[in-house]
């Protein structure tokens, strides 16, 4: 057998990484870039009031300080892990309260008033509240200036003056603290919550940032409300976040609450647990044989997409050759005609031709077919003289007025051609 | 690489394991990692196809309407066994529409070492040179589930020739050129006419053509017979512009003209006559030389199966400078054109007279049947105006053909249908009168 040039049209493995390389080598070089930037800009990866930041608004002077004095600060940015860890003996610091869902306010509301710590809330605005704090109401914010304490409270007269603002809060409750008041309202609010509990609320969380601990009294006001018990737990809440760290049911204790989190969260296969709303609450329903059976059906689904996707060669193409309909002049010409009403030139048109066809019938010489004083005798002279038509007007006349004379007069020209052919 | 439909089976039955043994994340891997082992396994043992050699034979020519055989030839030099489809592709025209998937795929199996031959019939459905594009072969693997694919590209070229459906008017066409002949008793007198033989005279003969000298050697009176002459040039001129483009009825205008044209030289070279083809536009597409009878008819249904008509105005000077170039003094040319009033008038009429001085010319035109139709119409207004419309286009093709005639043209339109024999009815009446 002769061996020939290899026909072969699909590409050998060496082309294909000779073509592929090129892009390879870019993507190498961006993945690498990419790993490069993050390992150098790592720490600056934390957010406002992260213990761990130290940004200017990060928090991890505060953080330091508070280790410093013995206190064990965790955070969380979960508010499952959050109330987990909550208890009598410790303080939970809620750096950002407006981004809790409602599900995870009635959680946090109701871990509160069970736990027995002590809450700190960082400038919870009005929604927060109706949620956390439902007796406290707000006041119009203020600009956050160094304030002086105003208030009995042992915590704030030692600290002295420091940098508050932002939300101002009143309260009816019985037993509250009204502390550094801007305008007649207090920015920082110190209630009773129940087991023994209490709750702090702070209009501005300024005096924990990093660029601010040092001023006026900040870092002693800091300490104080922070420090108290010797566990710290520091949550920070996010959008990403969406538990609740317990399924709302009537009776169960804090501690049940978080255990009952723990076991959820542990155990496998149960994907929905950290869902929030109605999916979860459905998914819940559908056995697990299903859900699983679906997804076998999809990887079938995509496997037979490949399958019908994959032709048996492209396409062939191929040049075709113009055609036009010949006609198609003519045909565009009657449609102007029909479009402009042209009666004149289509009765022209229609007399000129039944002239044409009538010459030749009659004897008559071509050159004299549109010559009314050769033909029109002509034709007279074939015709019975009963017939009321006039031949003079039928083949030279004046245009029709209106498109039904157009019609009568293609009929009477095709009569008066049939008679002469048959006289 | 190609997967197949006992795949996604496959992965389709995986559901009820995991859905009734094992939900979860490990009835998912126990279905589909093995799976995929059987995918890659059965992709790796199918035989390969970059290392199959292919070799074509078959038909390179055929008349349209008829088909064509192209036989291919597949080597499996693998030491592997191969099943595999193969899907032979042409242009899509090559075959009637909606047939194309069934006629181009092959199904076969082909053991280590050997070959086998597929045959792809083609029928196809223009004129013109077809190419077969590329050789695509999925080759399955032993277990059916996955397949290697490739292309290769092995050459082949079928030409399409014209139909020459007129064929069936030569029979007649030839009989009246006998009677031409002087063979019969029919005399036909003309000034071009040669010397052919003396008979005895019959009743009815034309006194005319009584040869006195030669009855006054004899006894009894004798007229000469004529005969019409042979060896004169016909030259087949195609116009491939844009008029030649029109669709008349189904066909374009080109393909009546190379309809009527076959014919003429069919009917030219029987009658002893040089028969030359030349197709032109803005350039010269196709030129047949005037040859004997023998190989005249090959030579141009060869030449006019890949012409098509382009969309470009003719260029007449050029064509007619042509034409005088290739045909000698004294020639039939046969100019199959539009009669369309704005072409002729600006294209062919100034250059008419340099081509009628020297040659006899025929202007060949297909008419649309559609204008005649449109003509007839009566009862709606809509109707009427497409009468007149009609009656227009008609006259103005009547005062165009009477121009060429002012020329000495004959002037043949007609239907697309009888063109071929009007066309070869021209030639015979030319012949008779003794005008080539």
């Amino acid at each position: 057998m002769k061996t020939a040039a290899p026909t072969s049209l699909s590409p050998t493995g060496q082309q294909v990484w000779a073509r592929a390389r090129g892009a390879l080598a870019v993507v190498a070089l961006l993945v690498a870039a990419g790993i490069t930037m993050a390992a150098l800009r790592s720490d600056g990866g934390f957010g406002r009031l992260d213990p761990r930041s130290t940004a200017p608004a990060g928090s991890r002077a505060a953080a330091e300080l508070l280790r410093d004095q013995g206190v064990s600060v965790h955070p969380a940015t979960t508010l499952g892990d959050a109330l987990a860890a909550a208890g009598s003996g410790t303080t939970l610091l809620v750096t950002d309260p407006g981004l809790l869902s409602h599900a995870q306010q009635d959680a946090l509301h109701h871990a509160m008033s069970t736990a027995g710590g002590r809450t700190v809330l960082l400038a919870p605005d009005r929604d927060a509240l109706i949620g956390l704090v439902p007796e406290v109401a707000t006041e119009p914010p203020v600009p956050v200036t160094p304030l002086d304490p105003g208030c009995s409270l042992p915590t704030a007269d030692r600290a002295g003056d420091a940098e508050l603002g932002g939300h101002r809060y009143t309260t009816g409750a019985r037993g509250a603290d009204l502390c550094y008041p801007s305008g007649g309202a207090p920015t920082l609010l110190r209630l009773d919550a129940g087991a023994g509990g209490e709750t702090v609320l702070l209009g501005a969380p300024d005096l924990l940032y990093n660029d601010r601990l040092d001023e006026h009294g900040n870092a002693s006001l800091a300490l104080q409300l922070l420090g108290a018990h010797p566990e710290l737990i520091w949550y920070m809440p996010s959008f990403g976040d969406t538990s609740t760290g317990t399924t709302p049911a009537p009776g169960d204790s804090a501690d049940g609450h978080g255990d009952g989190a723990a076991d959820r969260e542990d155990g496998p296969g149960d994907r929905a647990a950290d869902r929030p709303g109605e999916e979860s609450s459905f998914l819940d329903l559908v056995p697990d044989g299903w859900v699983w059976g679906t997804v076998q059906l999809g990887v079938a689904a995509l496997l037979a997409a490949v399958w019908r996707a994959r032709r048996l060669g492209p396409l062939v193409t191929e040049r075709l050759p113009v055609s036009v309909p010949a006609a198609e002049t003519a045909e565009g010409r009657a449609r102007l005609y029909r479009q402009v009403a042209a009666r004149e030139r289509a009765s022209a048109s229609l007399r000129s031709a039944a002239r044409a066809r009538l010459a030749p019938l009659l004897g008559v010489a071509a050159a004299d077919t549109h010559t009314p004083d050769v033909l029109v005798p002509a034709v007279a002279a074939r015709l019975s003289q009963d017939a009321a038509r006039d031949p003079h007007t039928l083949l030279f006349g004046p245009a029709p007025a209106d498109d039904a004379a157009l019609i009568r007069l293609a009929d009477q020209l095709d009569a008066l051609e049939r008679e002469v052919r048959t006289s | 690489m190609a997967l197949t439909g006992r795949t996604a089976l496959l992965a389709a039955l995986g559901t009820l394991p995991v859905g009734f043994l094992a939900p979860g994340w490990a009835g998912m891997l126990a279905v589909n990692v093995p799976l995929l082992l059987a995918i890659l396994c059965d992709y790796a043992w199918a035989a390969p196809v970059r290392t199959l050699h292919f070799t074509r034979s078959g038909d390179t020519s055929v008349r349209l309407g008829d088909s064509a055989d192209v036989s291919l030839t597949v080597t499996n030099a693998s030491s592997r066994r191969m099943r595999a489809e193969l899907r032979d592709a042409w242009p899509p025209s090559s075959w009637a529409p909606g047939t194309a998937a069934g006629a181009s795929r092959h199904r076969l199996r082909v053991p280590a070492g050997e070959r086998r031959t597929v045959t792809t019939r083609l029928t196809p459905t223009r004129r013109g040179d077809r190419h077969a594009d590329r050789v695509t072969v999925r080759s399955y693997g032993p277990l059916g589930l996955a397949a290697r694919q490739g292309a290769h590209r092995v050459p082949w070229a079928v030409r399409v020739l014209p139909p020459f459906t007129s064929r069936r008017h030569l029979p007649s066409r030839l009989a009246r050129l006998r009677e031409l002949d002087g063979r019969t008793s029919v005399l036909t007198r003309g000034q071009g006419t040669e010397f052919d033989s003396l008979r005895d005279y019959v009743p009815g003969d034309d006194t005319r053509s009584i040869d006195w000298r030669a009855t006054a050697r004899r006894s009894s009176v004798a007229v000469r017979t004529w005969r019409p002459e042979r060896d004169r040039h016909v030259l087949a001129v195609l116009d491939t512009g844009r008029t030649s483009a029109g669709r008349v009825g189904d066909v374009p205008r080109l393909d009546a003209a190379m309809d009527a044209a076959l014919l003429l030289a069919a009917l030219g070279t029987r009658a002893g006559d040089r028969v030359g083809l030349l197709a032109h536009d803005r350039r010269l597409r196709a030129q047949v030389p005037g040859r004997g009878a023998g190989d005249t008819l090959p030579a141009m249904v060869e030449a006019m199966a890949p012409l098509e008509a382009e969309l470009v105005e003719t260029d007449m000077r050029a064509l007619v400078a042509t034409v005088l170039q290739s045909a000698p003094r004294g020639s039939l040319v046969v100019l199959f054109t539009g009669l369309d009033a704005a072409p002729v008038e600006e294209g062919l009429l100034p250059v008419l007279p340099q081509l009628t001085r020297g040659h006899t010319v025929v202007v060949a035109s297909a008419a649309d049947p559609r204008v005649a139709e449109m003509s007839q119409g009566r009862g709606s207004i809509e109707r009427v105006y497409e009468a007149a419309a009609g009656a227009q286009v008609g006259a103005q093709r009547g005062r165009i053909a009477s121009r060429l005639q002012r020329y000495g043209v004959t002037v043949v339109d007609t239907a697309p249908e009888n063109l071929a024999p009007s066309v070869a009815d021209a030639y015979l009446s030319l012949k008779a009168a003794g005008r080539l």
